[in-house]
């Protein structure tokens, strides 16, 4: 290539894909070169999985698609190419089994593409991924963001020459992030181009061209400079209540002039900017004061340890939640955020300390028993009944709750409209993107309003208009009901909107205290900046 | 109601299954007509009693021509009475009634009679016992140009109807498999798809979670075995009944919920419907054996014989087979449904703690 241009790579042509009478994407039209990086974002639902797959060749599709010289239209003909290209599809670790360890998952990978054993590379990967000194753990034993590595690393093991993640970092650390990033772009050095799905605009904004979806369609696309100069005119400076704009993370996003102070667009405003122009409004949230009767202290606990036989992963962590609070509990991958959530339900064993909940002493099953009524949660791991509708699966959990048969039906119309998941009531969970099924569970865990919620990761994979609209009920539930909520999150910026964070590193709590309070600690630093140097200190 | 919530969300998943629910069907059908239509035994170590009035060498003659292994030794019963009350208690399959007139007409060359008696509720068993006997009986008629002839009494299965017997047979070994993969997959399933944590955080006890499970599968058992019924064992086959049909759906209920316990143990140590599949087999195969549903358990080894106490599904076989084939009535099932019922608390009782551990 004589005049540095670089060559084409993969040409899509009027790329469509329909589920029965669902369409996902219609005409899509793109092009990649060599090296180049490209990123999509867009709504859940808006197509990027569907136009990932027929690429990757897993998929059923109509119109043309051009590797290299290689043209195919079906998954059938697409065999051909398939050995250099490599797909992550979304979901934590889907693609992993159980009962192999990380050790043997890479052993089994490696023959199954047929590969030859590149030491140096491979504990390469193992490192980036945090998983070196994990390699004889089986996978069914690893951390949700630890097993999501995994099969990143995987996916990358064949050094593929097109590189195709499907939102490969969701439930994915901040600092896991910024190491794969470096291995993506070393790898582009080496002549690999790559499309990669992302909810994290942090990483959008290092993707060389952007695709912005909508409803199978891309309705934009550009640098992220460009995109972002695009909604310059509608961004302003921080937060209101106003139904006819968005706000989030300290920005609002109106049509119409605000008397407010223009603020520097992020490429998150996109969203929000585009949601307006079809004429979406935030949703009203409508959470009735209510006075219930709350203890002051809700989750007290002392010294609370779990082993896995020598592993400790965590170490006599003490840690109170008080009424009407949001505590958001951060950490790496594998801090131990979820063990200790699940000790507190009574998932795992307490192997040593003292455990109040509802200033009740829990000792046993009976003492439990009363208070699961109380308690809402939203695990990290897909937790619907996938052979049930949507609307089944609700009504399941709300009769489980005895609620009746007309309130089960008030509350899911309201959670639908909300979330808004209407038009997904009688899917299956499967046919249904991600971040929307979150919003189920979510539904699910407020059904019988508990007093207390634990939520294990229940934004990561759910598109940046629904996150704005969840938090604004978190915070509306916290103030007119008075309940508390322990959230976890890998999205720093979500922090913002806890009332008090406690940070684990390694099982140990090394951070506790209000958001305010770190602001002061370190000042001009964002919350991702803040979590980085917290860790740094704390080696 | 809350009960009620678990019931239709087990239905539902059940249904969806495609698969599952085709191949419950077939066991309950077409599997059914199959080993109906089927398979043919050979007898091994067939009890044989004979009545001796005749006192005739001839007679030891004959008697010595059964032996090992398709036949036990012999036994010699007093009189008609004794042999007929070994083989309603199951001592012994066949009776061979030799009378005072037996040799006395084989000598004057009339036509001799022998009365056989067969128990046949084990078909198969003793219709390939008669062919036997009527082979050894014409090597006799050949060497000495002896005419006899064989009157054969029938008991409690008066058509001696192998595709009666068969069908039923495999009916219980299907409801036995089904029975234990149906109950621990309604577990397993949960570990497998990551719900196992949701269910146990639902306001209920756990026992009320395990008991409604189990009794969802039951339900489906249930029905399954009202179609089996109806359509082949009935329908198809036209088999008699002479008992209580009530009496055999109470005997199936205790029986289901004995294999539930043992499912409850196969759920609790399964993390994957596979590990169930191969537990299942591991464990169904000597229950059946146990059984005496391939071979009658009067023709097994003594110890053998003592340890099928411990199958449930031996009293299942001998209960149905009374309701069907000798009419027995409720009362006389009574000890088939205590027994089953005794089997049930304890297997229950052992499955309950075992998978009770998880919640
Ligand atoms: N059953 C188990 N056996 C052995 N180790 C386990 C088991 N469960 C969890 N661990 C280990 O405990 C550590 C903490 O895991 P945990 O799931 O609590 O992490 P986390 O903070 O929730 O991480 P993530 O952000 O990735 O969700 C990890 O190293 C994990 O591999
Ligand atoms: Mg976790």
């Amino acid at each position: 290539m004589e005049n540095g241009e670089l060559r084409k790579i993969l040409e899509v042509k009027n790329l469509s894909v329909s589920y029965g009478k669902k369409v996902a994407i219609k005409n899509v039209n793109f092009s990649l070169k060599e090296q180049e990086l490209l990123g999509f974002i867009g709504a859940d639902g808006a197509g990027k999985s569907s136009t990932l797959h027929a690429i990757a060749g897993v998929l059923s599709f109509e119109g043309e698609i051009v590797y290299k010289n290689y043209v195919y239209h079906s998954p059938k003909e697409a065999e051909k190419i398939k050995y250099e290209i490599s797909l992550m599809p979304q979901g934590l670790g889907l693609v992993l089994y159980d009962f192999l360890s990380v050790k043997e998952h890479f052993d089994f990978f490696r023959d199954l593409r047929g590969l030859k054993k590149d030491k140096e590379y491979e504990n390469r990967l193992l490192k980036m991924a945090g998983l070196y000194e994990f390699q004889n753990r089986l996978a069914g034993n690893l951390s949700g963001g630890m097993r999501q590595k995994l099969s990143l690393i995987l996916s990358l093991l064949p050094r593929p020459k097109l590189l195709i993640l499907d939102e490969p970092t969701t439930g994915v650390d901040p600092i896991s992030r910024a190491e794969l990033w470096n291995i993506v772009n070393e790898m582009r050095e080496d002549g690999m181009s790559a499309i990669i799905s992302t909810a994290y605009m942090s990483e959008a904004n290092k993707m060389d061209k952007l695709m912005l979806f909508d409803e199978g369609e891309i309705i934009a696309s550009g640098t992220s400079e460009e995109l972002i100069e695009s909604i310059k005119d509608y961004t302003y400076e921080g937060e209101i209540e106003n139904n006819k704009c968005f706000s989030f993370n300290n920005r609002t996003y109106s049509l119409k002039p605000l008397n407010l102070k223009k603020a520097s667009p992020t490429l998150e405003g996109i969203f929000f900017v585009n949601a307006l122009k079809k004429g979406k409004k935030p949703i009203v949230i409508n959470v009735p004061e209510k006075d219930i009767e709350i203890p002051e202290i809700i989750v007290n606990a002392k010294c609370l340890t779990k082993k896995f036989g020598e592993f400790i992963a965590d170490n006599c962590i003490d840690l109170k939640l008080k009424k009407s609070e949001i505590l958001g509990l951060l950490g790496a991958n594998g801090a131990g955020k979820t063990t200790f959530i699940k000790m507190l339900l009574g998932l795992y064993p307490i192997d040593e300390g003292e455990l109040y909940l509802l200033g009740k002493r829990i000792r046993s099953y009976e003492d439990r028993l009363t208070l699961k009524s109380k308690i809402g949660y939203v695990s990290q791991k897909f937790s619907l009944y996938k052979d049930l509708s949507i609307k089944e699966n609700l009504e399941y959990f709300a009769k489980m709750h005895s609620l009746s048969v007309g309130e089960t039906k008030r509350k899911i119309e309201e959670f639908a409209r909300m979330f808004e998941f209407e038009e997904y009531l009688n899917a299956f969970p499967k046919e249904v993107p991600l971040g929307i099924n979150q919003r189920f569970s979510l539904a699910a865990a407020l059904l019988h309003e508990p007093v207390v919620l634990f939520l294990d990761e229940p934004t990561s994979g759910v598109d940046t208009v629904a996150r704005s609209a969840f938090w604004r009920l978190l915070r509306k539930l916290k103030e007119n009901t008075g309940i508390s909520i322990l959230i976890t999150t890998h999205y720093m910026n979500e922090a913002e909107y806890c009332d008090r964070v406690a940070v684990l590193k390694r099982g140990v709590k090394i951070v506790d205290d209000e958001v305010k309070n770190l602001h002061k600690k370190y000042p001009r630093l964002d919350f991702e900046e803040i979590f980085l140097q917290i860790y740094k200190e704390n080696q | 109601m809350k009960m009620s919530a678990i019931l239709k969300k087990e239905f539902l998943v059940f249904f969806r299954n495609a698969g599952l629910v085709i191949f419950i069907l077939y066991a309950f059908t077409l599997d059914i007509y199959i080993a109906g239509k089927g398979i043919k035994v050979t007898p091994r170590n067939v009890s044989i009693g004979y009545v001796n009035e005749a006192d005739n060498l001839i007679v030891n003659k004959i008697i010595s021509s059964f032996h090992k292994p398709q036949f036990k030794q012999p036994k010699m019963f007093l009189n008609e009475k004794a042999l007929k009350n070994a083989i309603y208690n199951r001592k012994i399959i066949v009776g061979i009634v030799f009378d005072k007139q037996f040799v006395n007409n084989l000598i004057s060359k009339k036509q001799a009679k022998l009365q056989v008696l067969i128990d046949s509720t084990a078909a198969a068993q003793a219709e390939v016992t008669l062919i036997y006997l009527q082979n050894i009986l014409m090597k006799f008629e050949n060497n000495l140009n002896l005419p006899a002839k064989i009157n054969i009494i029938k008991l409690f299965n008066p058509n001696s109807n192998t595709k009666w017997f068969m069908s039923l047979s495999e009916l219980m070994s299907n409801i036995t498999m089904l029975g234990l993969v149906l109950i621990a997959v309604v577990f397993v399933r949960e570990k497998e798809n990551g719900t196992w944590d949701i269910m146990l955080l639902m306001p209920v006890r756990g026992s009320l979670i395990i008991f409604s499970k189990i009794l969802s599968q039951v339900l489906i058992l249930m029905a399954g075995i009202t179609i089996s019924v109806g359509l082949i064992v009935f329908g198809v086959f036209n088999t008699p009944i002479n008992g209580n049909l009530l009496d055999f759906y109470l005997i199936s209920f205790l029986f289901s919920f004995a294999i539930g316990g043992i499912a409850l143990v196969i759920a609790a140590v399964s993390k994957t419907i596979l590990e169930v599949g191969h537990l299942t087999i591991v464990i169904m195969l000597p229950l059946i054996f146990l059984s005496g549903a391939w071979t009658p358990l009067s023709a097994m080894n003594p110890f053998i014989q003592y340890l099928s106490y411990l199958s449930p599904l031996r009293y299942y076989i001998q209960a149905t087979q009374d309701i069907f084939f000798r009419g027995s009535g409720f009362f006389d099932l009574l000890p088939y449904f205590f027994a089953e019922l005794f089997m049930a608390m304890v297997l229950f009782y052992i499955g309950y703690k075992k998978i009770g551990k998880l919640f």
